[in-house]
């Protein structure tokens, strides 16, 4: 977002899968319900350490939830 | 402590140094204000440590960084062109060793640092004080839009 790269996540369809509220996953992670929420809409992109968390929370690799649209 | 209970206590505490300020003002004391704002900002450190919820992460922290980068970058010009006109009004007077008190008055007029001119110089510093908090606000909201602090989706309270 920053750097105009676009970043995009899978955050909510795993949330869904779970069944868990951005509250309960911020609470998780250690961040924000607003940071959850501003990952989700593509408004801030998370540090690597915060994308780990989330991943593993989820019990998936970081790729599978994160998205890096490399500009051809 | 929970996150609203902080912010209320933030409150109390803010009005609390304005009740202080204006009794240090009929006093004719500044020490009551000045010890007070003190501990008011300690007793908030204290009290942000001892909130169990998660009110600050990296996104607002990331926010915090860069509204305080902007304002200092707006605040060093401001600055430096305030000092600029000082040093011109100052290069303006005769240079060289300043002549021995009491000295010639046209040269350095000894009305010169009496306690008025030091309460017009407070006043100076306090209004450059309120600009740069003012920017610091300016920029924080601009860089909390930015990054989402005010969205709102389906789970919003």
């Amino acid at each position: 977002m920053e750097n105009g790269i676009p970043m995009k996540n899978r955050i909510k369809v795993y949330r869904a899968m779970h069944n868990l509220t951005q509250e309960a996953l911020a609470n998780a992670v250690g961040v924000t319900r607003q940071t959850i929420l501003a990952i989700e809409k593509g408004k801030y992109d998370p540090s690597l350490e915060l994308a780990f968390k989330i991943a593993r929370y989820f019990g998936a690799p970081i790729e599978e939830i994160f998205l890096y649209d490399e500009p051809v | 402590m929970k996150r609203n209970t902080f912010y209320l206590l933030a409150g109390i505490v803010a009005l609390a140094e304005v009740g202080i300020f204006w009794l240090s003002v009929s006093l004719e004391n500044p020490i009551p204000i000045q010890v007070a704002f003190v501990l008011g900002v300690i007793l908030l450190y204290l009290a942000r440590r001892r909130v169990e919820e998660t009110i600050e992460d990296e996104r607002t922290a990331m926010i915090t960084q860069k509204a305080a980068l902007r304002t200092l970058e707006v605040s060093w010009v401001i600055f430096f062109v305030l000092s600029l006109g000082s040093a011109v009004i100052a290069f303006s007077r005769p240079l060289g060793l300043r002549p021995p008190r009491p000295g010639p008055e046209e040269v350095f007029p000894t009305e010169a640092l009496e306690l008025p001119v030091f309460g017009g110089f407070a006043i100076f510093q306090m209004t450059l004080l309120c600009l740069m908090i003012f920017l610091y606000v300016g920029f924080r909201v601009y860089y909390a839009r930015k990054y989402g602090e005010w969205d709102t989706d389906e789970e919003q309270d």
